[in-house]
């Protein structure tokens, strides 16, 4: 392990992105603000703090997820990988301090949502460690799954808009700014084959123990889940990710 | 001292890149010349442990490179062809990531970064977005983090393609400083010829001629190049114009009959080496 690097390279390419290029930023905040503005039209403001809770989630979730097309255009076009390749470098050490970049370049979505959730008291000081951890543990899972995206692509050509659908399936679609117990309870674990289900539902069950109540049965199978898929998509990561060739 | 055994490289099933190539390196700087494709880059990548031979393997200072991969990564630095830099990250910040990658301090890998691009008369751009930078700027700065790495063998792959001539030399001056084993790809036959101490001819996935570059000349001993457009006498004929490589006293016949007299150098080597090879 080079947590040298890992720092480095996750300051670097999280918060250089954000100074150098800030209409990325604005571009992953863009989505979860929208879904904020319509969900609290559309429920005259009764679902707001779930769509606020979902925002730190979703912003996690779209930015590792993008972390493909990085993945991929280091790797295909820009052949930074392969530099590294030829170091004492392991394949863990590049990806983790790809993953930790995403959670850096994320971290002004989520302070956003963070004073959002201050003001509509969503969010508590109790609340923060379990929070943080479970956004660390989404920005693994999702970060590898795109590591495995980007190994099985050949061309670059793809990769964008691939990102964009996955993108946009895997933040709207699971209970990301809507209660988790509107889903049967069946359909919940049929969306919960994307880590984001099993951290949203996890997110709520501590953000709103009362509203979610009789339904937090689920929380432990989800925790079980969300350890589970991490655990796998870093074992598969690694061995997509192609190393040495 | 670099030991290549046996090394192929198959791609598809009967595409093989690379045909079973054994070559000893001893020289301190060694050029692989070669057409595109004809498999310099594959062999880069085998020996800086990018790629995997299909069959085959080598030992850089006797490290084997299949079996002591992470003690020859310690010993290598190696710059591929295509390797572009991350267009939102400054020179500087990109050479101290690659320096940190090798295991070097920050504060280590900052100050031996600036000396290097200080070195390629790149410091005034060291903290300039690196999509701000000419082409030739950003291979300057690959350049920089092999000279910066300081490693005991090195591993250039085209390292000044896409150079104007002034930043060629450049980096030709930075090279010859350089105390380490270099191994460099190279289209350009001048360069060959003013860096090594050695040169490898590869075309097809095979090597096709391999010696100092005053061995290699010296087959030409007494020979000038004549070449002429269309002309009927030649040994060698590349799309019109012809080449026919004579005796010294036959000069004065060759200039009347209207072709230009050239001295021999590494061109006429690839030239008669893999131009034939392919006839």
């Amino acid at each position: 392990m080079n947590p040298k690097f890992v720092l480095y390279f996750a300051w670097y390419y999280g918060f250089y992105v954000i100074k150098r290029g800030p209409s990325y930023l604005l571009a992953s905040l863009s989505l979860p603000l929208s879904l904020l503005f319509m969900v609290t039209i559309f429920t005259h403001g009764t679902l707001i703090a779930f769509a606020i809770a979902g925002g730190p989630i979703a912003i996690v979730a779209a930015n590792s997820i993008n972390g493909a097309a990085d993945a991929a255009f280091f790797r295909i076009q820009i052949r930074i990988q392969d530099l590294y390749v030829a170091t004492s470098l392991t394949s863990q050490d590049y990806m983790f301090a790809l993953s930790m970049s995403y959670l850096v370049f994320s971290l002004p979505g989520i302070v956003l949502y963070a004073i959002l959730g201050a003001y509509f008291k969503v969010f508590t000081l109790s609340s923060a460690l379990p929070i943080i951890g479970l956004l660390i543990l989404l920005t693994l899972a999702i970060s590898n799954l795109s590591f495995i995206i980007a190994g099985l692509l050949k061309h670059i050509r793809n990769v964008w808009g691939i990102t964009a659908i996955l993108s946009i399936i895997m933040t709207v679609l699971p209970p990301t700014f809507y209660p988790f117990y509107y889903l049967p309870r069946g359909v919940i674990y049929i969306l919960s084959v994307s880590p984001v289900t099993p951290a949203a539902v996890l997110f709520q069950g501590i953000l709103f123990p009362k509203a979610v109540g009789m339904y937090s049965s689920v929380q432990l199978p989800m925790f079980i889940i969300l350890i589970v898929e991490t655990l796998v998509l870093i074992f598969l990561g690694r061995r997509f990710i192609r190393w040495r060739e | 001292m670099i030991e290549i055994k046996g090394v192929s490289k198959r791609y598809d099933r009967h595409l093989y890149v690379l045909k079973g190539v054994n070559a000893t390196l001893k020289e301190r700087v060694t050029t692989i010349i070669g057409r595109n494709g004809a498999g310099k880059t594959t062999l880069v990548r085998i020996l800086s442990t990018q790629l995997f031979p299909t069959s085959g393997t080598a030992e850089i200072e006797g490290l084997d490179i299949l079996k002591d991969t992470k003690k020859v990564r310690e010993v290598i630095s190696s710059i591929p062809q295509e390797s572009q830099l991350i267009g939102i990250l400054s020179p500087l910040e990109q050479m101290q990531l690659y320096l940190m990658a090798r295991g070097f301090s920050s504060s280590q890998a900052k100050r031996e970064s600036e000396y290097a691009l200080d070195e390629l008369e790149m410091y005034e751009f060291r903290n300039a977005p690196s999509d701000t930078l000419s082409g030739g700027m950003k291979r300057k700065v690959f350049v920089a983090m092999a000279l910066a790495a300081k490693s005991p063998v090195i591993f250039l792959d085209e390292p000044t393609t896409g150079l104007d001539p002034l930043s060629r030399i450049e980096v030709w001056s930075a090279i010859k400083r350089l105390s380490s084993k270099v191994i460099l790809t190279t289209h350009y036959m001048e360069e060959a010829q003013e860096l090594s101490n050695e040169v490898l001819v590869i075309d097809q996935g095979n090597i096709i001629t391999h010696g100092t570059v005053k061995s290699l000349l010296s087959t030409f001993d007494g020979k000038m190049r004549a070449e002429k457009l269309e002309g009927r006498e030649f040994d060698i004929k590349i799309a019109n114009v012809s080449i026919k490589y004579i005796d010294v006293n036959e000069v004065d016949e060759f200039v009347r009959k209207g072709y230009d007299i050239k001295r021999i150098n590494l061109d006429d080597i690839f030239l008669s080496k893999g131009v034939m090879l392919e006839s």
